[in-house]
């Protein structure tokens, strides 16, 4: 699949645009212009000589049959290709039709309506037998299909934030449950992507795991996971779907895929909090959701009692970062106090849910995943050494509120002049749960030049995994996994998995306890290329496998890596797991 | 389009066997097409332009169908496999085909005779029908083709080795 399109959509769209084609230049051919008439053409192939109540319904019928055509295909090939105004991306592709009608159907059109069953061609023939008017009504009417093709069909994907989509997951089929494997063992995981944040000011929410229709394959999606040896799974469950109200909670769109989960594995690794918060709770300034987060993990972990692993909060940087310092998703903020209430309320809602979480389940391990960021100033100018010094402090903030570790000086600074200090104070004087594991994510663009004007860029792997990963543990001392990578690019995604998988091996040689590898995710993710400020429904080809579910070569080659390693003694005992489990 | 297709990673892989899957479903989807044509006495027409028996033009016909029908699966790539889409990227690759073929190759190969009046429009609907019917097809003759993920996994290509850039493994030789 190359996009995700909105076929109802698309459909209508099509239909409604041939309907305002057809209103317009009948009333034109009614008013006596005699003007190209697409409904007659194609209705008199079938009755002739017929009336026009026998004519017009067959005309008009194909007439939109072939619009719905033309909008799908629009939707596939072209939509969001420029980033035009959307009726004007449609008059740009209404050019693709109006060409063909004009140098082939018209042309062939004539020669159907001929009385004889072969003919010799002629070059007259090729050419169509139209008149200037005729043309410039063909033209018209492809140009206003264009017009309300492109007007109708945007946003493919998501749905406005008041108007939920209904989901009945599939039952699933039961079979007699497996025994519980993998216990110790180095952990090979892939995750269900399943990112929920709000775009457009809030008003559009964006689902992962129904835009890569996840809703509807979840059954399949754990089988194929399981095919390709994979021991856990980053499972986040929709929050913002579950979660509707103080209280509560709906189970039934979890309860199928946690039995499965359950009964045949992999084993889950639960994700409460990814990027976005149902809507009822507004966004990260609120200061209310560590204690609504911490309600709801709590009924969690009573309704799931046999989850051992959780990640309370995904990537608590890149959400506080992308909500409310880069204005790209939920409150869409600009400024530094903003940045630093949604970390310290994310920090805050991790604290809390995992206090809520081992206050049912005192063992339980929590995978705290955050992505691996680094800035390289592009020049000895002292404001950009400065500028990349700061980023390069900033990416710890969330985790050092988490890991009571203490900020930088200059952070310090920054968070005195903002009124945080005894808040911070508190954070530090937590006690850090024995079984937390920091989780590093690392993807190409993880590694940033801040260039001259003072602009962050994406440098590409200039040290890599093993560097970047490194610089966390010398922070914070505690055991890791590699909890996130892919290759946006699917011809190098089998390379990628390779080096990544190398960084791994190196820093566990280094001696650093280091439990688990992950290829993010299973499928095909969509619009990460715009980081989904942009509602275009593009697939990214980064899963194991894409949106049909056929294997990509990366998801061969991760099965080959599981294969060669999981029966080795390193990997098969994994000390640093099993003190954790212990 | 054949660009876009790429950058979305549309290759399909080694577990797929796109060639195969198109040749059996341009052949299924001819059954249809074949139908139609009789249905608005093109086949016959098509025969007589050709000046070969109706027998040899379907059994022609089916040949080349096949063949386009691989064709299509392996140009498509990964997007042929998509149950959503299928119907119209084999429709339109069933129009390009008309165009192509019955428009522009028939006349040349047959000195200038073409289809007119009701064959012409059986060979415009019966390509259209082959195209949805095979884009629509394919998706589910595919999948039970693919070669086993724990068999393609074992490959030395898929390997460490395997995914180095050619000039390095040149370099190892």
């Amino acid at each position: 699949m190359i996009r995700v399109v909105a076929l109802r959509k698309a459909a209508f769209a099509g239909a409604l645009a041939a309907l305002v084609w057809e209103v317009t230049l009948r009333s034109a051919i009614l008013m006596g212009v005699p003007t190209f008439d697409i409904v007659h053409g194609l209705g008199t192939l079938a009755f002739p000589q017929g009336p026009a109540t026998a004519w017009w319904p067959i005309g008009m019928t194909a007439h939109a049959l072939v619009g719905i055509c033309w909008a799908v295909f629009y939707a596939y090939f072209f939509w969001a290709r420029v980033h035009w105004r959307p009726p004007l991306q449609g008059l740009a592709f209404s050019a693709v039709p109006a060409t063909l009608a004009l140098l082939i159907v018209a042309p062939q059109l004539d020669l159907i309506r001929l009385q004889s069953d072969v003919v010799h061609l002629t070059p007259e023939m090729l050419v169509p037998d139209l008149t200037m008017l005729q043309v410039g009504g063909l033209l018209a009417g492809h140009a206003i299909f264009g017009l309300v093709v492109g007007a109708v069909y945007t946003r493919p994907v998501g749905y406005r934030l008041d108007r939920p989509p209904r989901i009945h997951l599939a039952r699933r089929r039961e079979r007699p449950a497996d025994e519980r494997r993998h216990d110790g063992g180095f952990i090979f995981a892939t995750g269900i992507e399943c990112s929920y944040p709000t775009v457009e000011r809030g008003s559009w929410r964006r689902d992962e795991m129904l835009e890569t229709r996840h809703y509807r394959f979840w059954q399949r999606d754990f089988e194929l996971a399981r095919e390709i040896g994979i021991t856990h799974l980053r499972y986040g469950p929709p929050t913002h779907l579950v979660f509707t109200a103080p209280g509560v909670y709906r189970w039934d769109l979890m309860d199928e895929p946690m039995a499965e989960l359950e009964a045949h594995g992999p084993e889950p690794i639960v994700d409460l909090c990814h990027f976005g918060l149902p809507s009822w709770l507004g966004d990260f300034q609120n200061p209310d959701i560590a204690k609504a987060l911490a309600e709801y993990a709590g009924a969690l972990v009573k309704r799931y009692p046999w989850v051992r692993f959780y990640t309370p909060v995904n990537e608590m940087y890149v959400c506080a970062r992308m909500s409310a310092l880069d204005g790209v998703w939920n409150e869409q903020r600009s400024d530094e106090a903003s940045f630093l209430s949604a970390a310290f309320h994310l920090a805050g809602a991790s604290t809390a849910m995992t206090d809520a979480i081992l206050k049912e389940r005192a063992d339980a391990i929590f995978i705290n995943s955050e992505s691996s960021e680094f800035y390289q100033p592009c020049c000895p100018d002292e404001e950009i050494v400065q500028r990349a010094a700061l980023e390069n402090e900033r990416r710890f903030l969330p985790l050092d509120l988490l890991y009571a570790h203490e900020v930088s000086a200059c952070m310090l600074d920054i968070l005195r002049e903002h009124g945080r200090e005894d808040e911070y104070r508190r954070f530090l004087a937590r006690q850090v749960p024995r079984r937390s594991v920091l989780g590093v994510d690392y993807y190409e663009w993880n590694e940033k030049l801040i260039d001259r004007d003072g602009t962050p860029r994406a440098l590409g792997e200039l040290f890599g995994w093993y560097v970047i990963a490194n610089q966390y543990w010398e922070r914070y001392r505690k055991t890791m996994m590699h909890t996130e990578t892919n290759r946006i690019d699917a011809s190098d995604a089998q390379r990628w998995l390779w080096r990544q998988w190398h960084n791994v091996q190196l820093l566990r040689d280094a001696g650093v306890p280091l439990i688990g590898f992950t290829w993010y995710s299973l499928t095909d993710q969509l619009d990460w290329g715009s980081a989904l400020r942009r509602v275009d429904g593009r697939v990214d080809p980064v899963g194991l496998f894409d949106l049909n579910r056929d294997p990509r070569p990366v998801g061969l080659s991760y099965r080959h890596l599981i294969d060669q390693h999981r029966g080795q003694p390193e990997f098969r005992d994994c000390a640093a797991l099993k003190e954790l489990l212990d | 389009m054949a660009g876009f297709l790429s950058a979305h990673g549309y290759d399909p892989g080694p577990s797929q066997r796109p060639l195969f899957a198109g040749l059996i479903t341009g052949f299924l989807a001819t059954l249809p097409a074949t139908m139609l044509l009789h249905v608005f006495g093109s086949l016959e027409v098509e025969a007589r332009i050709l000046d070969i028996s109706v027998a040899s033009t379907i059994v022609a016909g089916w040949v080349i169908m096949a063949i386009a029908g691989a064709v299509y699966a392996r140009l498509f790539g990964r997007a042929a496999n998509d149950p959503r889409g299928g119907w119209l990227f084999g429709m339109a690759f069933g129009f390009v085909v008309w165009a192509a073929g019955a428009v522009l190759v028939l006349p040349l190969v047959s000195g200038g005779k073409a289809p007119a009046g009701e064959p012409a429009l059986g060979v415009l609907l019966s390509l259209v029908l082959w195209g949805a019917t095979l884009g629509a097809l394919l998706p589910f003759v595919h999948r039970p083709l693919h070669k086993s993920i724990e068999s393609e996994s074992r490959r030395v290509s898929i390997g460490p080795t395997g995914s180095l850039p050619a000039s390095t493994a040149k370099r190892r030789g």
